[in-house]
């Protein structure tokens, strides 16, 4: 695998996607959220900051996991759609660089969106506490994990079927990884044997997304342990690899009618 | 074809790393906040508003979620909320029953708090004007758990003027009115019981208890006759004769099956013939 | 002279619909290019040629057969280096200018900055596109497409082009630009393959013409070699003749005014008619032997399906 294909290409998509009015908007709404929260402060008693923490990380977290969705599903769906992936697919290529090439392209822009959202909603915070916390930032950086996890999918999905679809498909997963608690409540109530065996090895396969929620300890100022944003980042890691793989496994032989 | 053999044991590779990432990271322990999940929680109304027509359904799962977490006794101080979270599920589904009555069940058991029961009885009977289930129980628990039959009475009237209300209602009426004392309304309602009753259990029940209050009723007159006695003649009447005779009592009464009742001039004590319950 | 294209007995099905039921597009189709020569293939709608050609670019897998480019497997990379391919109504990036796009193109070529740039203004100025450099695609019309498409499959200077009707969509003066650009290609050495249903400009161009009808090739050679010489008819447009004395030499065809169109089947009546007008003081305006053109070849192949 040529890692300068990968390359030219994930600048390409960045170059595509950065210009797509699409992110703009959603940007729009992110920085109206987070600035709102200030207002949402004023209504509280008590401390302000929680209120402006836990809403700008959630307009982040929620903005981004958007854009991810509704870029990534079309990302490879419209070059086929489109039949600009008939010129590329003639080139020198393999079909994985493309794809991987499609995929980092993505990951960029979305980092290149969630710094903006974070500087606005950084500065908002200094102006309120004239500190810099650290811990946001972690925070902020587990978000960041998650979506490259949450891009994988869509594209995966990309491959084989409509943006409309890939969407829903990409919700569900990420509806299913921030629901992982009740999974673990049916483990616990159920009585042992093969159904909570089935149950358990569905808990190990089907995505946390809770492991990369830092909220709760950004917002009460609570320690974020080190060995859990390692092993967590390794996580979001090597399930986007997974995903990614299996991606790769449709992509490779499919006719391009 | 090899390429995908290969691959696919990428793949297995992968997903067992992840599955085994995952067991290890869930062995970390995190710092949880008890109860951190309801830190912001907005009023029913701003809530119902947010729902966009799904307000039944928000019900349901914030009900869901109830159980868990108020049943989950690892977390402390989490009845903090208690009012709040089913004023909330009232807010969103008022007729919804289940929320009301589970939500006094958990107050009763969890917290060993009836008062806090019976607010939220309240919440469901002041959206339900018509749930006589709510007053009935409110009424139940009032007088089980904290003796207050007061409070149970004036629930069991509550439940009376519902339509629809059972019959056991009344009764359990009269037999807190009894408890508190006010013989008047006890012996009117058991009367009305009586009169209205078509099962014959009941009317024996209604008649049971009828001899009871006329027994109370009965035993108070004596009891105050054999006090003036007392004072005068500085001794206990021999027999209840003697009080008639002294012009205390005009008639000595009988109980509610004509006979008479019986006293221990020893200790002063009124007492009946047969056990209300055994006649 | 060496095979740039080397296809043998390629088969091809597809399983479509709801209920999956099997369509087989290729049924075993074989041919071979050589270089340095332009290659037509031609079909009607739905034949399968561009179902041919995804083929050999990797674009879709055949169930059975072999492909070979420029002596190499057809999905080696390195085959590919050689190639430059124009797919029919073509559609590029929208946000991506003239000048980007081609280097990006030109980018997947490993092709220096410098030389990359310099192959940029000598393509769009081949392809008459210097002044659209630095518009957006998104704005470009379909033949200004069809040029910067023309522009990327020549980024990387290949041996082999492999042009998808390349010149639909484009008015008469870029249709003859683009031609010429093809017959360039020739001298310079390249070797071209044409698809296209424009039967004119294949004969035209072509060296060598493959015809596939119904997922087979039904006739494969040179272009002189398939067109017989034979006269079948001359046409022949004259005025000042009576309709009524030329009948009797041939079929009378329209009439423009006084200038009758006349079709006439044996040669010998030629110089008859030549004669008749002549004599009648009139006047020949053109006369055009009709040879059997693809078109008669083509229609002849295709009509029995």
């Amino acid at each position: 695998m040529k890692i300068r294909t990968v390359q030219v290409i994930a600048l390409n998509t960045f170059k595509e996607a950065i210009r797509d009015r699409i992110l703009y908007l959603l940007l729009f709404f992110a920085a109206v959220a987070i600035l709102f929260s200030r207002v949402l402060a004023l209504l509280t008693v008590g401390d302000r900051i929680k209120i402006i923490k836990d809403v700008g990380l959630a307009s982040i977290s929620l903005f981004g996991a958007l854009m991810a969705i509704l870029i990534g599903t079309g990302l490879v769906y419209k070059e086929i759609e489109k039949r600009t992936i008939f010129t590329l697919i003639s080139k020198p290529i393999r079909r994985h660089e493309f794809l991987l090439g499609k995929y980092f392209g993505l990951v960029l822009t979305l980092f290149v969106m969630l710094l903006c959202m974070s500087v606005i909603f950084l500065v908002l915070i200094f102006f309120h506490t004239w500190t810099v916390e650290w811990n946001l930032l972690v925070a902020i950086f587990a978000v960041f994990i998650e979506l490259i996890l949450i891009t994988a999918v869509a594209v995966l999905f990309s491959c084989f079927s409509t943006p409309i679809l890939s969407s829903l498909f990409a919700l569900c997963f990420y509806l299913i990884g921030h629901f992982s608690w009740s999974l673990e409540t049916l483990i616990k109530k159920a009585r042992p044997g093969a159904g909570r065996t089935v149950l358990r090895v569905l808990d190990a396969v089907l995505p946390d997304l809770e492991n990369f929620n830092l909220k709760t300890e950004v917002v009460h100022g609570l320690p974020i342990s080190a060995a859990h944003v390692l092993y967590a980042t390794a996580y979001g890691v090597v399930y986007a690899a997974f995903v990614l793989t299996l991606a790769v496994l449709i992509f490779r032989r499919r006719d391009f009618v | 074809m090899k390429k995908n053999v290969a691959l696919a044991l990428v793949l297995l590779l992968l997903a067992l790393s992840f599955a085994g990432l995952k067991l290890r990271i869930e062995a970390i322990p995190r710092p949880t906040v008890p109860g951190s999940s309801i830190i912001y929680i907005p009023s029913g109304k701003y809530l119902k508003m947010a729902s966009f027509g799904y307000a039944s359904l928000l019900a349901d799962v914030i009900y869901i979620w109830a159980i868990q977490y108020y049943g989950n006794d690892a977390i402390q101080d989490r009845f903090t909320y208690f009012t709040h979270i089913f004023s909330i599920i009232s807010e969103l589904d008022p007729r919804y029953v289940d929320p009301y009555e589970v939500g006094a069940l958990i107050a009763i058991y969890d917290k060993r708090d009836t008062r806090l029961a019976l607010t939220i009885l309240d919440m469901g009977l002041a959206k339900n004007s018509d749930m006589w289930i709510f007053p009935l129980e409110a009424g139940h628990y009032a007088q089980m758990y904290i003796k207050d039959y007061e409070l149970a009475r004036a629930y069991y009237k509550k439940t009376m003027d519902i339509a629809g209300a059972p019959d056991i209602a009344k009764r359990l009426y009269a037999a807190a009115s009894f408890k508190t004392s006010d013989l008047k309304t006890a012996w009117e309602t058991w009367l009305d019981v009586y009169k209205t009753a078509d099962d014959e259990q009941i009317k024996k029940i209604a008649s049971n208890h009828l001899y009871e209050v006329k027994a109370a009723v009965d035993a108070a007159a004596l009891k105050s006759a054999l006090e003036q006695y007392r004072e005068r003649f500085r001794r206990n009447a021999a027999d209840l004769e003697e009080l008639v005779r002294a012009g205390l009592i005009a008639a000595l009464p009988k109980d509610f099956d004509d006979k008479d009742y019986l006293y221990d001039p020893a200790t002063g004590e009124i007492k009946t013939q047969v056990s209300p319950w055994k006649r | 002279m060496n095979t740039v294209i080397a296809i043998d007995n390629v088969r091809k099905s597809f399983s479509t619909g709801f209920i999956p039921k099997k369509k087989e597009i290729l049924k075993g189709i074989s041919l071979k290019v050589e270089a340095g020569e332009i290659f037509g293939y031609l079909g009607p709608n739905g034949a399968g040629k561009t179902t041919t050609i995804k083929c050999v670019l990797g674009l879709i897998f055949p169930d059975e057969g072999r492909i070979e480019l420029c002596g190499r497997p057809h999905l080696d990379p390195r085959a590919k280096e050689r190639v430059g391919f124009l797919p029919e109504n073509p559609y590029f990036y929208d946000y991506l200018t003239a000048r980007e796009f081609l280097d990006f193109y030109g980018q997947l070529f490993e092709i220096e900055k410098a030389e990359r740039d310099r192959r940029i203004v000598s393509l769009l100025h081949l392809v008459g596109m210097e002044k659209a450099a630095g518009l957006q695609l998104r704005k470009f019309s379909r033949g200004m497409l069809q040029r910067v498409g023309l522009a990327q499959a020549l980024i990387n200077e290949p041996e082999l082009v492999i042009l998808d009707e390349p010149l639909g969509g484009l008015d008469p003066i870029g249709r003859k630009e683009i031609r010429d650009i093809i017959l360039r290609l020739r001298e310079e050495g390249k070797t071209v393959f044409l698809c296209s249903h424009i039967l004119q400009d294949i004969e035209m161009l072509c060296d060598h013409v493959a015809i596939i009808v119904g997922g087979r090739i039904m006739s494969q050679g040179r272009t002189s070699d398939l067109i017989s010489e034979k006269v079948l008819f001359t046409e022949i447009t004259v005025s000042g003749v009576e309709k009524s004395d030329l009948a009797p030499f041939g079929e009378s065809l329209t009439a423009q005014g006084d200038r009758t169109l006349l079709k006439v089947f044996e040669e010998g009546k030629i110089q008859d008619v030549m004669d008749l007008v002549r004599r009648n003081g009139g006047r020949i305006h053109s006369l055009i032997p009709r040879t059997q053109t693809l078109e008669d070849i083509f229609v002849d192949m295709v009509k029995p399906q």
